[in-house]
């Protein structure tokens, strides 16, 4: 049952792509300053669901409330206001502006967020990348600018959708120990991950999903006993 | 006197000023048409239109408010900024999701509406618009004796585009703008307001064809038509650099108006066509544009634009029985003159149609196979004494081989660049036209003696000329059906449908595509062949650019890609025009106002809705059948 400290509650969600029925009743909540992930396989709706939060799903149904306000029928950038950011799954690094202005394109919403030494201490090569061109970054380097971007705004509940997908194990290391400084700073975190060795490190919760729905949820606590299981679900 | 390569030397020093004046209009806008494009995805047609308002905001607030030039100035980007901004909340907002055609469909038809408007106020004649004061006299740069306004409108703009491209390059909002060109939905999630900044982006583009209004009322007269021949190369100029770069188009801009200057004093006859000419060259050595990316363009898949083909299948047959039926009896009820005019321009509409309902192609050059016909059939028929199938012929074979010619070229790009490219290779055309000595300039070709069919059967008489351009029609007709339903048209329907797939399968697109335009040409020619010996006239009117927009709309309105939809809507615009020829420039605005309407609530046409309506009927009681059907065996089941 979702108490007053959730942050983040998805109830009986329902998301389309023209005809094409993806979300079918999504229940989930976060509490603030937890990481909680989504699970599944591909084509689960994970994406859809990150997507139906920031209100870039064409068609959406349900509630969604975020820090108690009712966002199911609010324009993204007004959703975006209330302080939560989505780091997307292709990372959506623009050519035409240089890492530095990739950076501060998000505009600040809140107080709170990272200041430009902070985040240049997270993301040194970013300092030394600064004016070239964002997509002539490595994929490592354009998904920490992805990351770094949205930390700077004040947004605290951030949605970040696979960021370790396609990159290097040192590097997948480096993201994991961004997300724990993430968490250890207080941001509330909705994570995709396909690598579960990878979410298990850093994550409180995990939520299957299948088919569009929430189908399972594991606590960090039980995710060794119940390894067998989540394997299943995932199909590994 | 200082020469060089035999030209005086200030000769060419001043034409190069002139030219570098013209440069100026061009950069700006089609820095306006590139910003407006990059957020938009949309052609911006009203672009020469909102110029020419900004000259007349200009002449209206010096002549009845005594603001002057400093004023205007400030005032006519603000005024046409602001009326662009209602139209984009209001019309054109609504038009983003759509195929990027009806977003050129619905510009030109504002763009007639402001022109119209203008022309029903004040005439076509020009009014005088003074050099300000202080702008007054001129320069002896010891070359050339420069007029001080000239120079000021060349530094101004320059001014103006450099502002323009530190303001898009280097601040904030810059940012925002190219960010949102790329990814509007992403920039959309960190909160920035994207269709603020899209109204914004419209606002600004149109407001810098507004302050180029302004700098150029002085030099040339205001009038309503300033800009719909300058926004036409101006297109050119932007098929050219390309819209991927501001800088590019400012670069492309001053450095063709220079080209142009030049051709001015090394080959006058050529100046008006170089950029044209430079423009197909581009054309055949870089498609994309001198500083364009292909933006993966090709193939759009949505097609919104037209109708299902199978959906006119069955009701082809009848329709043009019924049709032909009616017709045959028509000119006991209506003059036969207005009726083979209105015929012939179905010819056209239908011909025309073809390349849009079976190709996805939207010309905005057909005029310059209709118009070039009506003077070949007129010429060989006044001046060569040719049989008038004789001449038709003539004239069908000149506008195929000129459809090849254009068609070859266009269709290296898609979409609206397409339509820009027909656009701007038909306004060269005219300009042949105009100068070539047979087709008569202003005049034309009159009093076409219409002859003997085959050397029988005399046409002089209207009713018997109007049953050979009744045949004529059924030919035309006739010959399209075949070609939809031939294994070709086929082939057609696929690439239009998916061309990716299409050509996977390994049909070439691009010459199919080619082969539909060629034959469309040729179908427009016979048309305006037809035209020129029924109404007995060749003029610049059949192929000027007006004449383009004139059949797009008659297939718009009677329902692009359907069969019989060009035919209604070339009688229900005929009619219209017979109807209000009277009354001046009221017909180019209600002209703009039904593309509008169309556009924005009409798109299927009349036949169209028509069509859409009996299949949701037919549907509708197909699903009850189902349903009753379904319901019966469900009670038939014996129970377990
Ligand atoms: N733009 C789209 N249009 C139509 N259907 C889509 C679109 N994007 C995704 N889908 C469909 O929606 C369903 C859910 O997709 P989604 O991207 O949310 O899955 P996912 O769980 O993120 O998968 P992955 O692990 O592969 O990223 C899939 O069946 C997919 O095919
Ligand atoms: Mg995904």
């Amino acid at each position: 049952m979702p108490d007053t400290s959730d942050l983040l509650v998805i109830s009986d969600l329902h998301g389309h792509y023209g005809e094409s029925h993806v979300l079918h009743g999504m229940n989930l909540s976060v509490r603030a300053g937890e990481v909680v992930t989504l699970l599944g396989r591909n084509g689960a709706g994970k994406t859809s669901t990150l997507r139906a939060i920031i209100g870039i799903l064409g068609q959406r149904e349900g509630s969604i409330r975020v820090s108690g306000t009712e966002t199911i029928r609010l324009p993204s950038e007004r959703i975006a206001r209330l302080g939560i950011a989505l780091c997307p799954e292709e990372r959506g690094i623009f050519s035409s502006l240089t890492v530095a202005e990739n950076l501060r394109l998000p505009p600040r919403l809140k107080a709170g967020g990272y200041t430009d030494e902070e985040v240049y201490g997270l993301f040194p090569r970013l300092l030394e990348r600064a004016s070239s061109q964002g997509t002539k970054l490595s994929g490592g380097e354009q998904q920490m600018l992805a990351i770094a971007r949205i930390i700077r705004t004040g947004a605290n509940i951030l949605l970040l959708d696979e960021p370790t997908e396609g990159l290097a194990p040192v590097i997948v290391k480096q993201i994991a120990e961004v997300i724990l400084s993430l968490k250890q700073r207080g941001f509330t975190i909705l994570l995709v991950e396909q690598n579960f060795r990878f979410a298990a490190k850093v994550a409180d919760r995990h939520y299957v999903v299948e088919h569009g729905k929430v189908v399972d949820e594991v606590a960090a606590s039980d995710v060794t006993r119940r390894m067998p299981e989540i394997q299943a679900y995932l199909g590994v | 006197m200082a020469t060089l390569f035999g030209i005086p030397l200030a000769a060419l020093s001043g034409q190069l000023l002139l030219g570098l004046i013209n440069g100026a209009f061009y950069a700006i806008l089609s820095l306006g048409l590139a910003l407006i494009f990059g957020m938009l995805n949309i052609i911006n047609f009203a672009h020469g239109a909102q110029f020419m308002m900004g000259a007349f905001v200009a002449w209206l607030s010096l002549t009845y408010l005594g603001l002057g030039y400093w004023w205007a100035l400030l005032l006519a980007p603000l005024v046409v900024g602001i009326v662009g901004i209602i139209i984009e909340r209001t019309m054109l907002c609504r038009l983003y999701k759509l195929d990027h055609l009806y977003g050129l469909l619905f510009t030109f038809g504002i763009s007639l509406l402001i022109e119209g408007f203008f022309r029903q106020l004040y005439g076509v004649s020009g009014m005088p618009y003074a050099v300000p004061e202080i702008l007054t006299g001129g320069l002896d740069l010891g070359i050339l004796y420069a007029p001080i306004y000239r120079l000021w409108v060349v530094a101004a703009s320059v001014v103006v585009c450099i502002g323009v491209w530190l303001a898009v390059d280097k601040t904030r909002l810059g940012a925002y703008l190219r960010a949102a060109t790329e990814n509007p939905t992403l920039v959309r999630t960190f909160g920035i307001n994207v269709p603020v900044l899209i109204t914004l982006t419209y606002g600004i583009g149109v407001a810098l064809a507004g302050f180029a209004g302004v700098l150029a009322a002085p030099i040339y007269s205001v009038n309503p038509l300033m800009g719909s021949n300058l926004i036409i190369v101006v297109f050119a100029v932007v098929v050219i650099g390309g819209m991927g770069s501001i800088l590019g188009s400012v670069v492309t801009g001053f450095g063709l108006g220079i080209l142009e200057g030049l051709t001015k004093v090394i080959y006058p006859e050529a100046s008006s066509t170089v950029i044209f000419l430079v423009m197909a060259f581009v054309l055949l050595v870089k498609p994309a544009g001198l500083f364009g990316k292909e933006t993966g363009g090709a193939a759009q898949a949505d097609n919104g634009h037209a109708r299902s083909e199978r959906g006119n299948l069955k009701t082809l047959g009848i329709p043009l029985a019924v049709l032909l039926a009616v017709f045959a009896v028509a000119p006991f009820a209506v003059y036969p003159i207005f009726l083979m005019k209105a015929l012939c321009f179905a010819m056209f509409a239908c011909a025309f149609n073809l390349m849009i309902g079976y190709g996805g192609l939207l010309s905005f050059g057909h005029a310059a196979f209709f118009g070039m016909a009506s003077y070949i059939s007129a010429y060989t028929a006044k001046q060569w004494g040719f049989n008038p199938e004789l001449s038709i012929l003539a004239a069908a074979l000149v506008s195929g081989g000129l459809g090849a010619a254009i068609g070859g070229l266009a269709i290296r790009r898609q979409g609206i660049y397409f339509s820009m490219i027909t656009l701007a290779l038909a306004q060269m055309v005219y300009f042949f036209c105009l100068q070539a000595p047979f087709t008569n300039g202003e005049d034309g070709i009159q009093s076409v003696p219409r002859g003997h069919l085959f050397g029988l059967i005399d046409l002089s008489s209207d009713m018997t000329m109007y049953y050979f351009v009744l045949a004529m029609f059924a030919l035309v007709y006739l010959a399209i059906v075949r070609i939809v339903h031939s294994p070709f048209g086929r082939v057609l329907s696929a690439v239009k449908g998916n061309e990716p797939r299409a050509v996977s399968l390994g049909y070439e697109a691009n010459r199919y595509k080619f082969m539909l335009f060629v034959f469309s040409a040729t179908l427009a020619g016979v048309a305006g062949a037809t035209k020129a010996l029924a109404l007995q006239l060749a003029s610049l009117t059949d192929v000027f650019w007006s004449m383009s927009g004139e059949v797009v709309l008659m297939s718009l309105i009677g329902g692009l890609g359907t069969l019989l939809g060009p035919v209604v809507g070339a009688f229900f615009i005929t009619g219209l025009q017979n109807y209000l020829a009277q009354f001046g420039a009221w017909v180019t605005i209600i002209q703009g106002l039904v593309f509008i309407i169309c556009v924005l609530v009409f798109r299927r046409g009349i036949v169209g809705e028509i069509q859409g309506w009996s299949s949701d009927l037919m549907k509708r009681s197909g699903k009850l059948n189902a349903g009753a059907s379904h319901g019966e065996s469900k009670l038939s089941t014996p129970p377990a």
